[in-house]
């Protein structure tokens, strides 16, 4: 069951990298709970809706990790969310593949949502206009990550995706993006970013 | 329009805080530069030097070399203007010029940190860890109190989960810095994600030291909390050590809440946690605080 992303999600987690351009950054990402289950469920895409920036530098820590995926899960259940899938942009420029803590962190979330995907950000090919798509998808097939062709059918509107991000990257909304890391700096920050959401809303 | 005065405090307040807000410092140090040169006296050097890594960091290498020129037109043989030459070079992704450029500068000065420094940077950006790695570890036994060098190892061996020798490095930073919250935190991180019973009782002693350097290092919170939960859930433990890293997870869980009350942030005011911690604060009596929240650490109970 391929994965969909909205705007929101998309432009999150590329204002999410390019806040930090020399770390590697991770964030979850959510769908909305459907309460059936159809026969032929594996045909439909899973849209997420949303994305919730997590970390920034070292990824490779347990604990923090743990207390985001609860606190985030409280959350998705107030909001009628499920956690569907993982992000991560990598530390270096040509470095695009999921590593360890990627497939760590996709297992975990594999367990309460079996058609969790990776989506990996080619850094190489960030730029401020976003001609195209820069992520590159990961299924679980086989005990393996395979990585899927990303196509505008990845999103649930490319074009309007497209817009929204490239005017938040060159708006530099980046700097007012929150992620877990800044919420454990100051409580006050707000990981579900209401502001930005409501830049997206106002774009689209 | 911000003044000359102001645009020069931002920036000197950014190179003593060690910031690496480039964006900012660009901005601010293209205009000032720009604009006010001539009013910037001996300043405009270290000026220069910032604003040249700043627009290295943020591909502006127009900037970068303006400032690289009048550097090297007023040093002209220094070593610490080819290091920025050689950190274009490196920006650049020319890293054998850019190496020759550090071995021209160790040739002549063999005790030239920064050029070793840089050229592990180099093996850095170029994904050669287990090499980076090992160069960092030949330099820290020549140079053993460079501590943003053992900071940098600790980080290096975390992402290739060597937490045992991540934990050694941050260790020795420890021992050199021992009222520093942050490292006393960092290595609670490290033995909570080496795992076993052992290392949870160590992480969570070291959550509690960093949370008593600072009170408000709301991460030793969380991870007091997650390291004594998890303790009371082992199997493996005594009960006595049950009860007791209930009563921490409990108080750690109150602290939480309490946290959030003050900043008010979501909606939502209390943080949904795990049933042996409630239950543990059903039974235990809770301690009173200020309005300056977490007063106590965990063993202490007194009103303030």
């Amino acid at each position: 069951m391929p994965i969909q992303l909205t705007s929101q999600a998309y432009c999150k987690m590329l204002l999410h990298a390019a806040k930090y351009p020399h770390c590697a950054v991770n964030g979850l990402l959510v769908a909305e709970k459907t309460k059936e289950k159809k026969k032929d469920s594996h045909s439909e895409p899973v849209l997420c809706v949303d994305c919730v920036p997590l970390f920034h530098g070292t990824l490779a820590l347990a604990p923090m990790l743990e207390v985001a995926l609860t606190l985030i899960d409280t959350w998705c259940k107030e909001n009628n969310y499920i956690i569907a899938g993982y992000y991560q942009a990598n530390e270096r420029t040509k470095d695009s593949r999921p590593n360890q803590v990627a497939e760590k962190v996709a297992a975990r979330i594999s367990e309460n949502f079996s058609d969790a995907a990776i989506v990996m950000v080619d850094n190489s090919r960030l730029t401020m206009s976003c001609f195209e798509p820069i992520v590159v998808i990961y299924d679980h097939h086989e005990n393996k990550w395979k990585s899927r062709d990303v196509t505008s059918d990845c999103f649930e509107d490319w074009s309007e995706a497209q817009k929204i991000t490239s005017a938040l990257l060159e708006g530099r909304s980046y700097e007012n993006l929150i992620d877990f890391d800044n919420h454990l700096d100051d409580l006050r920050n707000d990981w579900t970013n209401p502001v930005i959401n409501k830049s997206v809303l106002d774009l689209c | 329009m911000i003044e000359n005065r102001e645009m020069r405090d931002k920036l000197r307040k950014w190179r003593e805080e060690n910031c690496r807000n480039s964006e900012q410092i660009v901005d601010v140090g293209e205009e000032l530069i720009s604009e006010h040169a001539s009013k910037l006296g001996d300043d405009i050097w270290i000026i220069y030097e910032q604003v040249m890594i700043a627009a290295l960091d943020c591909s502006r290498d127009d900037l970068a070399l303006t400032c690289l020129q009048e550097l090297e037109k007023q040093f002209s043989d220094s070593h610490r203007v080819k290091r920025l030459s050689g950190m274009r070079l490196e920006a650049l992704e020319r890293y054998d010029e850019a190496n020759k450029d550090y071995d021209a500068i160790l040739q002549d000065d063999p005790t030239n940190t920064a050029a070793r420094k840089r050229k592990i940077s180099i093996l850095k950006a170029q994904g050669k860890s287990a090499e980076a790695i090992r160069e960092l570890n030949e330099y820290l036994e020549q140079f053993v109190g460079d501590q943003e060098a053992w900071h940098e190892l600790s980080e290096l061996y975390i992402n290739e989960h060597d937490y045992g020798k991540a934990a050694f490095c941050l260790e020795e930073l420890m021992m050199t810095n021992p009222h520093n919250h942050l490292y006393c935190e960092q290595y609670a991180e490290v033995k909570y994600t080496q795992g076993g019973l052992e290392n949870l009782e160590l992480s969570r002693k070291y959550f509690a030291q960093a949370l008593r350097l600072n009170n408000r290092n709301m991460r030793a919170l969380f991870g007091l909390y997650m390291s004594a939960s998890h303790i009371a859930a082992s199997p493996k433990v005594s009960a006595k050590v049950k009860k007791d890293n209930m009563k921490y997870a409990a108080w750690a869980a109150t602290q939480i809440n309490r946290a959030y009350k003050y900043t008010d942030t979501l909606k939502r005011h209390i943080v949904h946690l795990g049933g042996h911690a409630e239950a543990a604060m059903k039974q235990y009596p809770l301690p009173v605080f200020d309005s300056g929240w977490l007063v106590a650490g965990p063993r202490r109970t007194n009103a303030p």
